[in-house]
């Protein structure tokens, strides 16, 4: 689904990604892993389409990023990021259903139920803690119907519950085809959910 | 929200009646002139209250308004609580895109053609200063160092020209209701309801760059887009206030956090109620600073900004993790 070959991705003139290939298949769960600054968050950037990329080349379904237009990529894939922040009182509701198209909303409660996240809904972004606000990110990128997931961490902040939740809805999620990929702070051994592990050095 | 704005109206029907019968002179029985706008119509009492109160009024009311729309799209478009006309160099920038105009002999001051010229120097001014800033925190410390070069500019340029008719730009930097003709008002005014509605037209828009560009992009939408015609409508409800009566401090900033605290964060509704609050202000600013002591007239600046620098600070300190 995903061919990067090549990529090399530089940040404030250091090349953070240096020659980096990889094939991400269809329907499967990709773990990306790597100490602290070895450029996880700039892959999942550059192949979010937030950053440019200056070699090589990433291709969604045979297709080259760069020639996808911003409209079509959002059709392509959704993305999580960390460490969103608010300052605008929207409540965790207005903030997952900010412009989504009517077929994303009516997931919307679904949604809100599968992340367990109810008993928040109504609260204001503002008020959550780090583990509501990540819940929030995640719903975000969850109420769209694409078939790729790019998801930057989206455990971390979870209790044993909320992670084993969200596992098992990717899984669910895989299971109807799509393509997840996950950063992960952490060692494969607790990555055994993921079909494929690759460890950026 | 028909049932939300009629406060706000109300506010301003009874603040503007009040206005009316404060002034430097004593009038008796001023209150058949101002119920009875036909009572004596040659007389000098209705004069003054028809023909010099009743057009301040009505000035400050409309740039009250314009500048609370230009607030609560200052601080959308920029995703920061900070940002406001003053902050993002708008302001600036439309004193020297006039100065800039009238010095070249392209047009005169006060006319239309300058407002024009103040919208570009506005829309420069504002789009370099974002495009340098970083984060919510460097866009505001950039602001104030490009606003105050650009104030600079037009400071030494003044001095050095002396021509009598670029002279008159430099009251602006202190903001006055002394020089409002009819004439303005009736270039204000359509501006201003065209400018609100159009920022009510994209204040949807506005709602998703809470998400930050990234968040935006994700969804399809191009937040460099949605920025720019925000910017531009900015400049524009700017570029009129400040050639009307010049820079008035702080309004931009207090006004859509008071219309956030009560009625919530919704750009859509937040442009009505910022714009009402924005004319409260404003108007009971004026009439404070004209009938105070009289028949001596405080400087409006300072009144608004006794207002709204207590707002600035508070904002401040419930900023929270806004600041990275």
């Amino acid at each position: 689904m995903i061919q990067i070959s090549h990529l090399s991705v530089f940040r404030d003139k250091r090349e953070i990604i240096k020659d980096f290939s990889a094939s991400i298949p269809a329907a499967s769960i990709t773990a990306i892993t790597g100490a602290n600054g070895s450029g996880k968050s700039t892959l999942l950037a550059a192949l979010a389409g937030d950053l440019e990329y200056q070699g090589g080349e990433i291709k969604y379904a045979s297709r080259e990023l760069r020639e996808i237009s911003l409209k079509e990529q959002s059709a392509i894939r959704s993305v999580v990021l960390q460490n969103q922040s608010y300052w605008l009182s929207f409540t965790a509701r207005e903030v997952i259903s900010m412009g989504q198209d009517q077929e994303s909303l009516a997931r919307l409660d679904s949604i809100l139920d599968v992340l367990d996240m109810k008993g928040f809904a109504d609260q204001a972004v503002t008020t959550l803690s780090g583990g509501q606000s990540q819940r929030v990110e995640i719903a975000r990128a969850l109420i769209r119907d694409t078939p790729v997931y790019l998801l930057d961490e989206p455990l971390s902040a979870q209790d044993t519950e909320s992670k084993l939740r969200i596992i098992a809805y990717l899984e669910s999620l895989r299971d109807q085809g799509k393509t997840i990929l996950v950063i992960a702070h952490i060692d494969r051994d607790s990555l055994t959910w993921c079909d494929q592990v690759i460890d950026l050095l | 929200m028909t049932r939300k704005i009629a406060p706000s109206l109300l506010i301003i029907f009874l603040i503007s009646i009040f206005a009316l019968s404060l002034g430097s002179s004593e009038i008796s029985g001023i209150w058949r002139y101002i119920f009875n706008p036909q009572f004596e119509p040659s007389s000098l009492t209705h004069q003054i209250i028809w023909d010099i109160r009743a057009p301040r009024i009505a000035a400050a009311l409309l740039v009250g308004a314009s500048l609370g729309v230009a607030g609560a799209i200052a601080q959308a478009a920029t995703n920061n609580p900070l940002a406001e006309p003053a902050i993002l160099g708008t302001s600036a920038g439309a004193a020297l895109g006039v100065l800039i105009g009238v010095l070249s002999n392209l047009v005169e001051v006060g006319s239309l053609g300058a407002i024009a010229f103040a919208t570009l120097g506005a829309l420069a001014v504002t789009t370099l200063v974002f495009s340098l800033a970083k984060s919510a925190l460097t866009l505001v410390i950039i602001g104030i160092g490009v606003s105050a070069i650009t104030s600079a500019l037009v400071g030494l340029a003044l001095t050095a020209v002396g021509r009598p008719d670029a002279r008159s730009i430099s009251f602006w930097s202190f903001g006055s209701f002394a020089l409002v003709t009819p004439e303005n008002l009736l270039l204000l005014a359509p501006i201003l309801i065209v400018g609100t509605f159009l920022a009510w037209k994209i204040a949807p828009s506005l709602d998703l760059l809470s998400l930050g560009d990234s968040g935006v992009r994700h969804i399809g939408k191009n937040p460099q887009r949605i920025r720019l015609r925000a910017f531009l409508l900015l400049s524009i409800l700017v570029a009129v206030t400040v050639s009307t009566v010049g820079a008035i401090s702080f309004l931009a900033l207090a006004a859509p956090h008071i219309a956030r605290y009560l009625f919530g964060p919704s750009n859509r509704s937040l442009v009505i109620h910022s714009m009402l609050i924005g004319a409260i202000i404003l108007l009971s600013a004026d009439t404070f600073a004209r009938s105070a002591f009289s028949p001596l007239e405080l400087p409006i600046g300072l009144v608004t900004s006794l207002i709204g620098a207590p707002i600035l600070i508070l904002t401040i300190k419930r900023g929270g993790d806004v600041w990275r």
